[in-house]
Formats: structure tokens, C-alpha cells, sequence
């Protein structure tokens, strides 16, 4: 996970300095990304619930150990072994700040029971070895910082090696027509507003360049506070990518509708969908 | 061809024209190869193109050509006609297609033009024929090997196939529209062309696709041709083109004019911006 630290340029003072000390801080000087991030893309439980049952759906038992992934700073891992008191995790990520973060937010504050059925390691996905998983996940679409082939399938292959003989892996999905243009969304989160936007979409390479950034009532903002610089993968590529990675079979999920035609958070395994403006959904695959 | 009955002036029938002869609409005078060609094909500006973008990366002439997916061939017929020098091979599997090329589009030319064009009944991944400058494949075709499997060994075949500085060249759409269920027509001289993509499964990206014809008189002819393909993308193609053995890829994009429209003028590029609809020239360099 990148983060670009520097907010909006502050004026210089014109006289005295002292009057510019007491010059009171911007909100966005006073956020903090990381709490920010979780608020507004984030829901562990929701994600470690859908995991859990995703993960029963196709092992008809409970997983116990899960592998985050790209796990920034290991809100779902965290999430993860509150669930259950025979769960743990082990989370990687590449980047040490955003690790300890996470250990200072999410796993300080937990008990000493639960804090020690979690490691968050510093590593990178392609070659961290680890205890072997029942489940393995890579969500937030962050395997898409691998934009040839031939790393994703490394990657893949990595994943497979460190699950357990019937592990299980589930990583996201993002697609439709928008995703693969200019598009932006906001959402307002109450003192904040969250802005995803994509500035970029190559239909020769599918790279896809978008950011995330905060604006605060006061003005303040910090943009972009995350950058991300992908490769928009397909469904069926991965789907490719996966079984040549050694992969036994794959489950293409798709999130059910309600008659208005709303999500119901429910995902099953359709055979053919009507593609969207917009969608993201899980692909899993058995070991 | 039956002719009209004959108006029986005593008949009967008090239906306002219902003792008329029954004229025969124009769908069903029509022959469904000549209207795809007028609608679809445009073989000049092709040959135009490949002569350029041989001359281009090989610095010479391109004389022979094998058009895989030829179907009535008339890419293969106006190739050879195009230069005395000229060959082409066209393959396809459907044979009555084939034979409606011969009578067509290869018994119009030239005796000496015609001798210069063979056609084969057969499968585009059985390598027939002597090897060539290039191969084509165009009209999305290959979009019936679903697997990348399947289309990993017909590149591969296309490539053995190809002389020592052979090109191969295919085609590919997409962009915004292309992946969405849509109906598309267009007017030409005599009838209305329409593009129905009846089904587009993000999931596999699988696309079922109907030609349909109409007519001014109202009559129609509904999926004149019907095409059950995996709709690949650019990355993916250039991705299979390097795993089959090709040196380097390259990937042609239309320049467009001061409103945004298409000039027919396609350039090597490697960035663009996502369209509504596009069509690229993807050149696999053995």
C-alpha cells in the first residue's frame, strides 16, 4: 500500500512566526490515512464472515488459520481472530510502516489471548513462506500491483504452496463497462468525504491508474493518499492464470439480487451473468 | 426460381389480396454472402494495409498470403489481383461457403489471377499449404478457440506457417459497448445491416453474437449469421502471440480527425484512451 503523506500546500506566514504556530491545524493535517482508509473501503466483518462461509460453502467445515495477503494493516486478520478462539492469521504485507500501524491500532488494543493468534509479517507475497492455510485471501483487488502474467502466476504459485492440502484461496474481482475508463465516485462519511477516482484505463494493457483521496469540511484535503498503478484483470484471465498455477478448479461467484435488483450480500455460482456498469465479486479457487 | 402464380380474376375470395400472386420478398431473393460483404468486408483497405505494414518491418514487397477463416475468400481473391506476383491461400472448413467464393469472387478475375488463388476445405489448425509472407485471420474468428490452450496451438500453427520474415495479422474489438448486450444498425444501399450481441458473460467473457438482415420492404433475414465466441482482449492476445513462439507483437490503432472520427489511417501505438467502440490490427512479428 502507497501513501502520499503531504497534504494541501500550507501559506507561508507572512510576519511573525509565532502567529503561524498558533495557526490551528487542518483536518487533514490532524487525519490519520490508515483510519481514514478503514472507514471508508474496509468492512472486516463483513469480509471475514463472507470468508468463513465462502470457505464452508466448498470444505463443508470450519477454516481455522487464514492467510491475509497484501494485508496493509491487518484489519481483517485482526477481524479474523476475534471470531474464534481457534482462528489465527498471518497476515503480509510489503510495507513496515503500514504494519506497525496495524500492530499499534489493531492489535494493540487486544488482549493478550487474542493478540498472540495473530503475526502480521513484513514480506512479499511472491516468496513468503508461512504456516500452511485453510484459507487464503487477497482482497482489495491488490494483486492487481502485478501487471504481467508471468508474476501473477508466480504469485499464484506461491499462494498454493503455502495452503494446506484442501486450502482454500479467495481473492476479488472488480469489473464493468465503468471500470474500464474515467470514471469517480464519492461518498460522504460524515466529517469526510471519500473520493475514489480512475484516471486512466489502457485497452491495450488494461493498466489502470486510479487514487483514493479525503476532503474535509474545512477545505482541507489529502489527494491522492493512496495511488494505485494496476493491471485491470478479467475474470477468465485469472481463472487462466490460476489453473495453470496448478489450481484443482475454480468457482466464479456472483453476488445475488433481489427482485429491485439490488445486492443482497449472498453470492452463488451462476453459469452466465449480465455483465454491469460496475461490479466486484469473489473468485475462489481449491488447492 | 417459381414464378408468381397468375392473378385468378374469377376467384372467389374476398380477401383484398389474397388472390394475388404472392410477390417474393426481398430477404428471400436475397443471398446472405453478397449482403456480409457489402456490410462487413472491405478487402481493399486490407490488402492496402498489410502491404504497408510488410513493407514497413520486412523493407520488401509481401507476395504471398494465407487467409485463415477465408469463408467466400474474397480477401484472397482481391490479394491476388492485386499484384501479378501475388499468391493466396484461403482455408475454411465450411465448403459451401468456399464454393459460393468460387463462383463469386474467384471466377471473376482473371484466368491468370485465378490461377494464382488456391482454396482448401480444412481446418486452420492442420497447417496446410506451403508457408507464406503472411497470414490473416481477421473478422474475430478465432474467437471460437475458447481455451488458451486452443488458441496458444493455432498461433502456433500460424506461426510454422509463416517464411523465415513471415507476419502474422489478426483483428480484435471492444471497448465500452462491445462488452454489454447491444443492437447496432447501419443503412447500406438496398438493406439495413444490424449487429446484435445477443450475450456477454463477464464471468468467462463468452459473447453470442447474430448478423441480422432487413429489408425495405419489411421482410428479414434474423441471424443470417450467428457467432459463439470468447471475446479476448488485447493483453491477452499479445500474451499468447510471445507463449507461441512470435518475437514481438505490435498493435495498430485508427487514427482519428479533428471530431473523433475514424480516418482509416491505422499507426503502431502502445497507450490509448478507452472508447465506446474500437477495432485494433494486433501483428504477431515471427
Amino acid at each position: 500500500m502507497q501513501i502520499q503523506t503531504d497534504v494541501s500546500p500550507k501559506k507561508r506566514p507572512k510576519k511573525s512566526s509565532k502567529k503561524a504556530r498558533a495557526k490551528k491545524k487542518t483536518q487533514a493535517e490532524q487525519a490519520d490515512a490508515h483510519a481514514l482508509y478503514e472507514r471508508a473501503v474496509q468492512d472486516p466483518q463483513t469480509d471475514a464472515a463472507a470468508l468463513a462461509k465462502l470457505y464452508r460453502r466448498v470444505r463443508k467445515r470450519q477454516a481455522k488459520l487464514m492467510r491475509e495477503d497484501f494485508c496493509g494493516t491487518g484489519s481483517l486478520s485482526a477481524q479474523w481472530v476475534k471470531g474464534g478462539k481457534d482462528r489465527t492469521a498471518y497476515g503480509v504485507d510489503l510495507d513496515r510502516p503500514t504494519l506497525d500501524w496495524g500492530l499499534e491500532h489493531n492489535v494493540g488494543p487486544m488482549s493478550a489471548g487474542v493478540a498472540k493468534r495473530i503475526s502480521l509479517v513484513e514480506g512479499n507475497v511472491l516468496t513468503q513462506r508461512g504456516p500452511k492455510a485453510d484459507i487464503t485471501c487477497a482482497l482489495n483487488f491488490s494483486y492487481c500491483c502485478l501487471k504481467d502474467r508471468k508474476s501473477l502466476v508466480t504469485y499464484f504459485k506461491n499462494v498454493r504452496k503455502n495452503l494446506a492440502k484442501d486450502g482454500v484461496f479467495v481473492m476479488d474481482v472488480l469489473g464493468g463497462s465503468d471500470t474500464m475508463g474515467p470514471d469517480e465516485n464519492r461518498h460522504d462519511l460524515g466529517g469526510f468525504t471519500y473520493r475514489w477516482k480512475q484516471h486512466f484505463f489502457d485497452p491495450l494493457t488494461h493498466d489502470l491508474r486510479c487514487t483514493i483521496s479525503f476532503f474535509f469540511d474545512d477545505g482541507s484535503k489529502i489527494s491522492p493518499a493512496f495511488e494505485y498503478d494496476w493491471r485491470l484483470w478479467t475474470m477468465p484471465e485469472l481463472c487462466d492464470a490460476l489453473e495453470e498455477a496448478g489450481f484443482a478448479s475454480t468457482h466464479r461467484m456472483w453476488e445475488k439480487t433481489d427482485k429491485k435488483g439490488n445486492g443482497t450480500g449472498e453470492f452463488d455460482e451462476p453459469k452466465r451473468v449480465e455483465n454491469q456498469e460496475s461490479w466486484w465479486t469473489y473468485l475462489i479457487a481449491e488447492r | 426460381m417459381a414464378k408468381p402464380k397468375k392473378k385468378n380474376s374469377k376467384s372467389k375470395s374476398k380477401g383484398k389480396g389474397r388472390a394475388k400472386p404472392k410477390k417474393k420478398s426481398i430477404a428471400t431473393r436475397a443471398d446472405k454472402h453478397k449482403l456480409y460483404q457489402a456490410a462487413v468486408q472491405a478487402p481493399e483497405a486490407d490488402v492496402e494495409f498489410f502491404s504497408k505494414v510488410f513493407k514497413d518491418l520486412r523493407g520488401r514487397t509481401a507476395l504471398s498470403m494465407r487467409e485463415d477463416f477465408c469463408g467466400t475468400a474474397f480477401l484472397s481473391c482481391t490479394w491476388a489481383a492485386s499484384k501479378k506476383t501475388r499468391t493466396a491461400f484461403g482455408v475454411d472448413l465450411d465448403e459451401p461457403t468456399l464454393q459460393w467464393g468460387r463462383e463469386h469472387n474467384l471466377a471473376p478475375l482473371s484466368e491468370a489471377a485465378q490461377a494464382r488463388v488456391q482454396l482448401a476445405n480444412g481446418n486452420v489448425l492442420d497447417g496446410l499449404g506451403e508457408p507464406t509472407d503472411l497470414t490473416c485471420a481477421l473478422n474475430f474468428s478465432y474467437g471460437v478457440f475458447k481455451t488458451r490452450d486452443e488458441l496458444r496451438r493455432y498461433f502456433e500453427v500460424a506461426r510454422e506457417k509463416l517464411g523465415p520474415d513471415g507476419l502474422f495479422i489478426t483483428e480484435l474489438y471492444g471497448g465500452f459497448e462491445a462488452i454489454v448486450e447491444v443492437e447496432e444498425e447501419r443503412e447500406l444501399e438496398g438493406f439495413t445491416y444490424i449487429w446484435e450481441q445477443a450475450s456477454y458473460n463477464p464471468i468467462n467473457h463468452h459473447t453470442l453474437c447474430h448478423i441480422h438482415f432487413e429489408f425495405p420492404d419489411g421482410s428479414k433475414i434474423r441471424k443470417a449469421f450467428t457467432y459463439d465466441w470468447r471475446l479476448w482482449t488485447v493483453p491477452e492476445l499479445r500474451e499468447i502471440l510471445v507463449e507461441a513462439g512470435f518475437s514481438d507483437t505490435k498493435v495498430y490503432w485508427e487514427r482519428t480527425d479533428d471530431d473523433g472520427d475514424g480516418t482509416g489511417d491505422y499507426q503502431v501505438t502502445e497507450e490509448e484512451e478507452n472508447q465506446d467502440s474500437w477495432l485494433v490490427y494486433i501483428v504477431g512479428v515471427k
